[in-house]
């Protein structure tokens, strides 16, 4: 039986092992998250002494047009994103499952767009997507559009494009996570499948997706958590505008933060948005039980 | 042993990320000499912190500036969010913008110079009332040393090959139009815009406070009106450059005026230096260009323009406060201004000897009516020193974004600003 000196020793190394990442979360993430909700409750603007603020800066929210355009467009923003950026990655990942020729070359092409450097690509998408100069408005032209989209220009497809953009950006990234998940099933499923004669979309839909619901879920949750915090893309590719059109909630904590250093407004801002991740993931974590096997 | 050898491994690892920040402080200094940081942006394109420093240095053996550039386009953020975080190495600071500046005073970051101005005899009446623009009631935490001001560049060739008449430093809102729809001419490669707005809000909205009776933290902005329906007619007619098309591209001002795509084109003096440089490097299509004054409303003086202000500051967390006064004195007083003004960038003090420095400057138009266009009659500041200059900017700039790319209507876009800073203002 060990002493209880050799336990104790164990149990440091154990410890010491888990340090490095544990004091980098609890310096930069625990700490940061405590003080934030500690600020949206004081007046403070970085520098002179904070006072107390109540529940001020949250009751201003609802007067606050900034707020409500970038709540409104978040939310906007992932209702469109996760659904798309879902079905795509799957179909991309079904796809690129089968034994097509050149598939690792595919595989990487689709992945390409995750791992490129934001900037650059954002550049050359507004390019593309340039209202009177872009090669993808001549072509709708040339096919006898007459009216064709503003896109980043217009507030009525700034959104649209900025989901666009996301869609094509994190795909392939989830494809790859799709595509792990599909190499997981069990091919005894699919011979059973085809033993009871069954067509391909039979198999997808009752073998596939079945399989695949763990996967799915945790797409589902990540993507969730990453539209709602938003902010490179749309500084990118519309700088929040047209006007407030793809103002989203980073961008206005941003603002608010470091443009009018209201350090407790932004940080009122930020547990809104907090608060509304976590219920998000609540409601996604209890549907979970019942739609995974 | 190897578990304790572990320990002590992963130890020193953790002590070394922990405390890797502290050890760049202890940066031997030599004996007698102290230098002072000095933050600023893009050393790299301007063409005045060497000179200066060279200059300053020379007399003072014992004082060293070390520059630090926070970039150009987060300079105010970043220096804000350096200077928040206690940083007490920084000594100079430059300040970009009102906004930026009120923020600072507000957050009681800049040392305040009227003791400092008042016994070393900083004779304030030779800033031509920019030190009056700046003051926080009646103290001063910045002393300007640049003093720009929107002029309007145009391109002497594409006038020439017109047969159009050069613009004149007495131009009325009405004239500049018509003219600049005089010059648009050709289509596709060969398109000649006869007028350019840059995207940035002031390239436009501010054609409007010229008059002096508006300003642009009233909280009703209804006198904008005439100014957008002219731009937007422009915009409409192909007179000018589409601003939608701009921002997606991020077209820089200085590209379409380079390849003698536009006509004219009104910007800041700053552009000045910048334009005699790439000039005489070759690294331009235009060759031959000119200045006048800026267009003015009926019955305004002509060379009534907007200035921006750009001044240095001493970091109330510095512990070399004295030193980096006499520093931020040499670069914003005669001396320095001399020095600025060589490189083609117009000082604060702004006396005849200053304009005759830039104006002979090698590759300055030599007519006499760009010279003439660095008389300035009149300056209103871009941003007014006001509380709330920074949340309405915000406001002012994101109607403006929607006004231009025809996203709302110019009434209704009025409405929204008045609305929306009215609220602002009642906070």
């Amino acid at each position: 039986m060990p002493s209880k000196k050799s336990q104790l020793k164990k149990q440091l190394v154990a410890y010491s092992f888990i340090a490095p990442n544990f004091i980098g979360f609890a310096v930069f993430t625990m700490v940061p998250i405590i003080f934030a909700i500690a600020l949206s409750f004081l007046h403070w603007d970085g520098s002179n002494p904070m006072s107390w603020a109540g529940v001020s800066n949250f009751v201003d929210l609802f007067d606050d047009d900034q707020f409500k355009a970038s709540l409104k467009n978040t939310i906007v923003y992932s209702l469109g994103t996760v659904p798309l950026t879902l079905i795509c990655s799957l179909f991309l990942a079904v796809i690129l499952n089968q034994g097509i020729k050149a598939r690792n070359f595919f595989r990487t092409v689709s992945f390409f767009p995750y791992v490129a450097s934001l900037v650059a690509v954002a550049a050359v998408w507004n390019m593309i997507f340039n209202p009177s100069k872009g090669p993808v408005n001549m072509m709708l032209y040339k096919l006898g559009f007459s009216s064709v989209p503003g896109w980043a220009a217009d507030k009525n497809w700034a959104m649209i494009t900025i989901i666009l953009f996301s869609v094509w950006k994190y795909m392939g990234y989830y494809m790859i996570i799709y595509l792990a998940g599909l190499q997981g099933i069990n091919p005894e499923l699919y011979e059973a499948a085809n033993l009871d004669g069954t067509n391909v979309w039979q198999r997808f839909r009752f073998v596939t997706i079945p399989q695949l619901s763990a996967t799915t879920f945790f797409v589902l949750v990540m993507l969730t958590i990453q539209c709602f915090k938003v902010y490179d893309i749309v500084y990118m590719v519309t700088q929040a505008g047209p006007g407030t059109a793809t103002l989203v909630l980073v961008y206005d904590i941003y603002n608010k933060a470091f443009i009018s250093w209201n350090l407790g407004s932004a940080s009122a801002v930020a547990i809104v948005l907090f608060l509304l991740v976590l219920i998000v993931t609540l409601v996604q974590f209890n549907g979970e039980k019942r739609f995974t096997n | 042993m190897k578990k304790v050898l572990t320990i002590v491994l992963v130890l020193s690892l953790l002590m070394g990320a922990v405390f890797a920040n502290g050890t760049k402080e202890a940066a031997p200094a030599q004996a007698g000499v102290t230098t002072l940081k000095w933050a600023l942006w893009d050393i790299a394109s301007t063409t005045y912190y060497e000179p200066l420093i060279t200059a300053y240095e020379a007399a003072h053996p014992d004082i060293k500036i070390e520059m630090l550039d926070l970039g150009s386009a987060d300079f105010m953020t970043m220096l804000q969010t350096q200077l928040s975080g206690g940083d007490s190495s920084i000594d100079v600071v430059t300040i970009k913008d009102i906004p930026g500046y009120n923020n600072l005073v507000k957050r009681n970051l800049l040392l305040n110079l009227n003791d400092k101005i008042a016994s070393e005899g900083v004779d304030l009446s030779l800033y031509g009332g920019t030190t009056d623009q700046i003051s926080v009631d009646g103290k001063l935490y910045g002393i300007p040393f640049r003093s720009d001001f929107w002029l309007v560049y145009y391109n002497k060739d594409l006038f020439d090959k017109a047969g159009v008449a050069y613009p004149t430093n007495d131009m009325t809102f009405a004239q500049y139009d018509a003219l600049a729809r005089k010059m648009t001419s050709g289509m596709g490669a060969d398109k000649v815009y006869g007028a350019h707005y840059h995207t940035w809000r002031s390239a436009v909205q501010l054609f409007g406070i010229l008059d002096g009776k508006h300003t642009i933290v009233d909280g009703t902005y209804d006198f904008l009106k005439p100014y957008y329906e002219m731009v937007l007619g422009e915009q409409k007619d192909g007179i000018v450059q589409d601003y939608a098309t701009l921002k997606t591209s991020s077209t820089h001002y200085s590209g379409v005026f380079y390849n003698n795509s536009v006509a004219m084109m009104n910007m800041g003096s700053w552009f000045i230096a910048t334009l005699i440089n790439q000039v005489a490097q070759g690294n331009t299509e235009v060759k031959n260009w000119g200045l006048v004054k800026y267009p003015h409303a009926e019955g305004v003086t002509p060379g009534t323009t907007l200035g921006t202000i750009t001044s240095l500051g001493v970091s109330n967390a510095s512990k070399k406060k004295d030193a980096a006064f006499d520093f931020v004195k040499f670069v914003t007083g005669p001396e320095g201004a001399q020095i600025v003004a060589k490189t083609g960038t117009i000082p604060a003090i702004k006396n005849e000897g200053v304009i005759q420095i830039i104006a002979s400057k090698p590759g300055f138009p030599t007519d006499s009516a760009s010279r003439d266009a660095l008389q300035v009659a009149k300056t209103y500041l871009e941003m007014p020193l006001h509380e709330k200059s920074a949340e309405i900017e915000v406001v002012l700039n994101q109607v403006h974004d929607e006004i231009m790319t025809n996203n709302i209507s110019i009434d209704a876009g009025i409405a929204k600003m008045n609305e929306q800073v009215q609220k602002i203002l009642a906070k």
